[in-house]
């Protein structure tokens, strides 16, 4: 019953009108990124020769053994991971708590929504550039910093901070795009659930934490993915930050800036590639601890 | 308005017939060549520009299409090469020459030299930096040492009358030249700037005997000899507190700092003397030879070429422009804006740059300079020892260690890579 159904030409028909629409799509996924993702994986374990003769040599896992040897790839995961560590959390904190500030009746709140909003919207490279000048040794912040006699720092030139320095501004840039993610989902809580929680006498702070908390269980979720995919990812304030060298003295070398100076500084494709392959399977990893951690019932 | 859609079709369809068939037909049309390079100053393109239009007005069958690349001029270069979209002629700097000559993208230029190019002409030195097997791969189209930059004004008021003429006295100097007028404990005027990378600090390796590389071009700078003369420059940023960097001014690179009186000298090219005079017309400064240290000069040059791509559709026309920028009449004619020194002795000479206060200086410097370059491996080098020597200046660890270090993450990649 269920096969002649399945072979029942009207089925067949439809699948492949269905197929033909996508069509489009399918070549433009195909060639654009299928294909890319299957030759990188191809080229992770061959020596490339791109530049005058061309010439691929397999080399089986060479590249990945290197990594290990490889102290700047331990020091640039160092970095990243730290990185992630601290900008994730801050920036869903303080996006849940924007929104939550935001969704209450204050005055001039959509002001407040779009001055929040601004730093989402503009070029991360203009922002670092302003930064730049706020890091400045006789930039704004050390101005403000000694206004109140707080120590200052060449955050420009010193390792100890440097990292810092990109991790203050990126969680001030990406949190607001949150923010508003949260903002939506904070529209959908039915209304008649605070009403009923109100009526049985729950304080505000057990309203948050039983029913506000749970419904956003799975825009959290999508948040700290994405938070954790974007800032694996960080490459360009720390090109920008330090020319494209990665220092001071390392402090600022990111996975993906390291790839960045294997592939187009050393033209070593191959090994920029193994090393991507990496940072895909640390992402993977950690997007499946989170899973986990969120449970998959949430997700629905 | 309909009657004018159509009308406006009928023009868009007729410039699209045309200009197919001027494309298709027409077999005298002009060959067109790219130039590709960076620029640093608009003065130094519009002498280009000019130099260009009468080149076209020479050979009238070429035009050149000009392409200015400012940021990671090289990446985009070598990026281009492999996607098989370069431009025909292109600057290279001596510093990326060698990975390129060993690829085999750049054209042989031995065969297109006539003799009356007079290539005897050049600085011998810089022709050298661009061969390799005996081969010419691009023609030094000027070049620049560095020198001892002083702030005068600043000079004065300390009651130094002249330059520093060794290591020991500038650092004596710098001393004197540290100034911290509101008294918060943070000079307001360093002795000196420094400019903690290894194109700078090349020569300071050398000035004991240290090699930068072997001879199977592994690092070799870590010798207690090489370790010796950039011991000086750590002493005076960390013990005597009399030098600063760029960032610690706040300033983005050396000669800002030096133009904003943050530090009363620096050690700066020729391109730094245009740069002063347009952005600080007030500051009063003059340069002299570095000082020497352990007895010799020494200081660095820096050069750049005209190279052609190995895949050019035009290589005729090419070298046609690669010649004429660099004959002696090309060259002379923009050679005038003062970023760099003419790679041509007669044009040197009849510039009288070695006449000339500021420039005289930079122009001695040739003779025992050392040229920035060497292997292939030099950028994996120098992005190793930039790391580590930043971290020595700021006291992270003691030079030795951090230049041990340098050399040995430096060759496990050298190592690895091949």
């Amino acid at each position: 019953m269920l096969k002649s159904k399945f072979f029942n030409r009207r089925n067949v028909r439809e699948a492949l009108s269905g197929y033909l629409f996508m069509t489009p799509t399918i070549v433009v996924l195909g060639v654009f990124l299928a294909l890319p993702v299957l030759y990188a994986i191809v080229l992770a374990f061959h020596k490339v020769n791109l530049l005058g003769d061309v010439s691929y040599r397999f080399t089986g896992l060479k590249n990945f053994v290197r990594m290990q040897d490889d102290e700047r790839v331990w020091i640039a995961l160092q970095n990243t991971v730290q990185y992630v560590a601290i900008v994730v959390p801050i920036q869903t904190l303080l996006a849940l708590g924007l929104a939550l500030t935001l969704n209450t009746k204050i005055r001039g709140r959509s002001w407040f929504r779009v001055a929040f909003f601004l730093p989402t919207v503009t070029s991360s490279a203009v922002l670092t550039l302003i930064f730049m000048w706020i890091y400045n040794s006789n930039g704004l912040l050390n101005s403000v910093l000694s206004f109140f006699s707080l120590p200052t720092y060449n955050w420009l030139g010193d390792p100890e901070v440097a990292l810092k320095g990109i991790m203050i501004m990126n969680v001030w840039a990406t949190a607001p795009l949150f923010m508003v993610i949260y903002l939506a989902a904070l529209q959908d809580i039915p209304e008649s659930l605070y009403e009923a929680a109100a009526i049985d006498g729950a304080t505000t702070w057990e309203k948050f934490w039983h029913i506000t908390l749970p419904f956003l269980r799975p825009v959290t979720f999508f948040v700290i993915v994405m938070g954790l995919i974007g800032t694996f990812q960080l490459f360009d304030q720390s090109y920008i930050f330090s020319n494209g060298s990665g220092g001071p003295n390392n402090a600022t070398l990111t996975i993906v800036l390291l790839i960045y100076q294997y592939a187009f500084k050393n033209l070593d494709m191959g090994y920029a590639l193994a090393l991507t392959l990496m940072l895909a399977f640390v992402i993977m990893t950690a997007t499946l601890v989170q899973r986990q951690f969120f449970g998959e019932e949430s997700l629905d | 308005m309909k009657k004018q859609v159509a009308r406006l079709t009928c023009l868009g369809l007729l410039l699209l017939v045309s200009s197919c068939r001027s494309n298709s037909s027409d077999t005298n049309a002009p060959i067109e060549i790219t130039l590709s390079g960076w620029q640093s100053n608009p003065n130094e393109s519009k002498l280009l520009t000019k130099v260009i239009n009468e080149f076209e007005i020479k050979n009238p069958n070429i035009k050149v299409k000009r392409e200015v690349i400012n940021s990671q001029y090289m990446d985009v270069i070598r990026t281009r090469l492999i996607g098989e979209v370069a431009p025909d002629v292109f600057y290279l700097e001596a510093f990326e020459a060698p990975t390129l000559m060993k690829s085999g993208v750049l054209e042989p230029l031995d065969g297109y030299i006539k003799p009356d190019y007079d290539i005897k002409d050049f600085e011998p030195s810089l022709i050298n930096a661009f061969k390799r097997d005996g081969k010419l791969y691009a023609i030094p189209k000027d070049f620049s040492t560095l020198a001892l930059f002083y702030n005068t004004t600043a000079f004065q008021n300390a009651n130094l009358k002249q330059p520093p003429e060794t290591w020991a006295e500038l650092t004596q100097f710098a001393k004197r030249l540290t100034v911290d007028t509101n008294r918060d404990g943070k000079p307001d005027r360093y002795g000196m700037g420094v400019a903690p990378e290894l194109p700078r600090q090349l020569f300071m390796i050398k000035a004991f005997g240290g090699t930068l590389v072997d001879q199977q071009n592994y690092a070799s700078f870590a010798s207690p000899n090489g370790v010796k003369g950039l011991q000086l420059v750590i002493d005076q940023y960390r013990r005597d507190r009399t030098v600063a960097q760029p960032s610690d001014v706040g300033a983005n690179s050396n000669s800002e700092a030096f133009g904003q009186g943050k530090v009363a000298m620096a050690i700066e090219g020729a391109w730094a003397i245009p740069y002063l005079k347009d952005t600080f017309p007030d500051l009063k400064f003059a340069t002299a030879e570095v000082p020497t240290i352990n007895g010799k000069k020494g200081t660095m040059a820096f050069t750049v070429g005209y190279g052609m791509n190995r895949q050019s559709k035009h290589k005729d026309a090419a070298w046609k422009l690669i010649e004429f920028l660099t004959s002696k009449q090309g060259m002379k004619s923009w050679a005038t804006e003062g970023l760099a020194l003419p790679s041509r002795k007669s044009v040197a000479a009849a510039l009288r740059y070695d006449r000339n206060p500021l420039y005289a200086p930079l122009a001695a410097g040739a003779k025992y300079a050392t040229i920035w370059q060497s292997g292939e491996t030099l950028p994996t080098v120098m992005t190793s020892f930039d790391n580590q020597f930043v971290s020595a200046l700021l006291g992270q660890q003691p030079l030795k260690d951090a230049m041990q270090k340098a050399q040995d993450t430096a060759n496990r990649e050298i190592y690895l890579s091949n």
